[in-house]
């Protein structure tokens, strides 16, 4: 049984499609089987809802009278980098403000604009016979801009690790508040539902692959920042972080359903993106990957006391197991909790294929396919020779 | 019966007073000592009472008389439906299992009844919506 994608569009245009969420498909698979699920259904979503740090907005305000080259830019008091030509800027995700609110960062000005709201503009300059303007203060939303849309170099993470903490103190990281002694574990892959778990050697997904980003129809750009494929596999699926997506939509088709600041206290405010991906069901294969539920599939836990970039996973556990709120760490019960929102991820998958089967959302052919290997490298000390 | 869970609140004049033995041997309660902390503003007791709905109200009558504030804990921490994205990154943080998962749905539900006021969860929301009440 093989199909294309050309031929998944021309039922999708026709409405025939059957569409089902990566949720779904694993009931399904359990109980008809790999070859009947696939000879049944044409298209699996998938969706994730989490913090995403490496993601941020292009934006470009339009030109002042008198002009001015915008050289430093903040958005309600958050800096964003103005190093691109005369009044182009890019907000990063994780930039904190600079008006003494700390949980208030450029994640949360990303929010306030796709929720439609004004934000208070501010820029200043050194002046040039071309553009003689030196400062600015104004307001700008999404109405009055140009352009404005995400470009996150790094989302999607193929999998990720489990945090906890072994050390007598409690630990504020990126991946939530950890409880001295190992008492409780946060993780962040919404597992059975996750977009890459659900096609762990990226066949269908690639350059120019069109998906659901924070509730816009946006593509995949590149291959993310710290993409790896040397990694653990476990039931062919990596069992610890490998892939990721850069991404880009358009933020005025988003929603502030799916695009969230959040600030994760004493470390940093970071954006909450709601991602789906559609996976053409080209063959058994695809299938079988698409029906791999959260038993079949594991994460490393990692103790985040080492702040060492060597630390080795204390044990694998299933999102399985995870997901039941406990799970026996070192003979003990470890309490998890989840940093991404099963509730919007199953609502990104459900409103994909929402889209599909309503003929708004067609498959894309992928333009260029991820690299197959890829191996991590570390930032150390060195002379000039050295990298050269 | 029923339970009930209070934070009180002691001048430093007060401090002396053996307020829990009073409950115990004047109003017959079943009182059980959740977090107690004592400082120069005075001292702050979270305390849950058990015993018949009469006992109570003259166990937190004979409070106010003393000049003890009293505050009921439903109120304590509340959850902001609009700010809450059901992560649930609040639910392995409670020590008290007072975050469940509601099953099909995902949801993160609250149940202020068995809060206990230690505020832990407070921190440990991505998007501020546990506030205090």
């Amino acid at each position: 049984m093989k199909r294309t994608v050309e031929e998944i569009n021309a039922k999708i245009g026709k409405g025939d499609a059957v569409v089902m969420t990566a949720e779904e498909v694993v009931e399904l698979v359990k109980k008809e089987g790999v070859e009947k699920a696939t000879r049944e259904v044409d298209v699996v979503t998938t969706g994730t809802f989490g913090a995403m740090c490496s993601s941020g907005a292009f934006l470009n305000f339009g030109h002042s009278d008198p002009p001015i080259k915008m050289q430093k830019v903040w958005l309600n008091d958050v800096p964003a980098y103005g190093g691109l030509a005369a009044v182009d800027a890019y907000i990063g995700a994780t930039e904190l403000g600079e008006n003494g609110k700390k949980n208030y960062g450029g994640a949360h000005v990303i929010e306030e604009l796709v929720a439609g709201k004004a934000v208070k503009l501010k820029a200043t300059s050194y002046g040039t016979d071309c553009y003689p303007r030196r400062s600015i203060e104004t307001f700008v939303s999404l109405k009055s801009m140009n352009q404005a849309y995400l470009f996150n170099p790094r989302n999607l993470y193929q999998n990720y690790a489990v945090a906890t903490n072994s050390s007598d103190r409690t630990l504020f990281t990126y991946m939530g508040k950890l409880l001295p002694n190992c008492k409780n574990a946060s993780y962040s892959s919404a597992g059975q539902l996750s977009p890459l778990l659900k096609d762990p050697k990226l066949r269908t997904i690639g350059v120019g692959t069109r998906i659901f980003v924070g509730g816009a129809q946006g593509y995949v750009s590149w291959e993310g920042t710290q993409y790896k494929t040397n990694v653990p596999m476990k039931n062919g699926v990596p069992s610890a972080s490998a892939r990721t997506l850069a991404v880009i939509g358009d933020m005025k088709q988003m929603s502030p359903d799916y695009v969230r600041g959040i600030y994760m206290h004493n470390y940093g405010a970071t954006l909450a993106i709601g991602i789906g991906v559609p996976i053409p069901v080209l063959d058994e294969d695809v299938m079988k990957n698409c029906g791999m539920g959260d038993d079949q599939l594991f994460a490393p836990v990692v103790d985040y006391a080492l702040a060492s970039r060597n630390r080795k996973p204390l044990q694998e556990v299933s999102y399985a197991d995870l997901r039941s709120g406990q799970f026996m760490l070192k003979g003990k019960k470890c309490r998890t909790s989840p940093l991404s929102s099963y509730h919007k991820a199953r609502q990104v998958a459900e409103e994909l294929k929402r889209q599909i089967a309503e003929k708004e959302f067609f498959l894309t052919q992928m333009v260029q396919s991820m690299p197959e290997e890829r191996a991590m490298k570390p930032l150390d000390v060195h002379t000039r020779e050295e990298v050269e | 019966m029923s339970v009930s869970r209070y934070m009180l609140y002691f001048s430093p004049d007060l401090i002396n007073e053996p307020i829990t033995y009073r409950m115990v041997k004047d109003f017959d309660l079943m009182i059980n000592i959740l977090r107690a902390e004592i400082d120069d503003t005075g001292g702050r007791l979270i305390i849950s009472f058990e015993g018949s709905p009469s006992q109570i109200k003259s166990a937190l009558k004979y409070l106010t008389d003393n000049k003890v504030q009293i505050q009921e804990l439903n109120e304590y921490v509340r959850k902001d439906a609009e700010k809450c994205t059901d992560c649930g990154a609040c639910i392995s943080i409670c020590p008290v299992s007072a975050f469940v998962v509601e099953k099909p749905s995902w949801k993160i539900v609250f149940l202020s009844d068995k809060c206990i006021a230690c505020g832990m969860c407070m921190d440990a929301c991505p998007t501020g919506a546990m506030k205090q009440g």
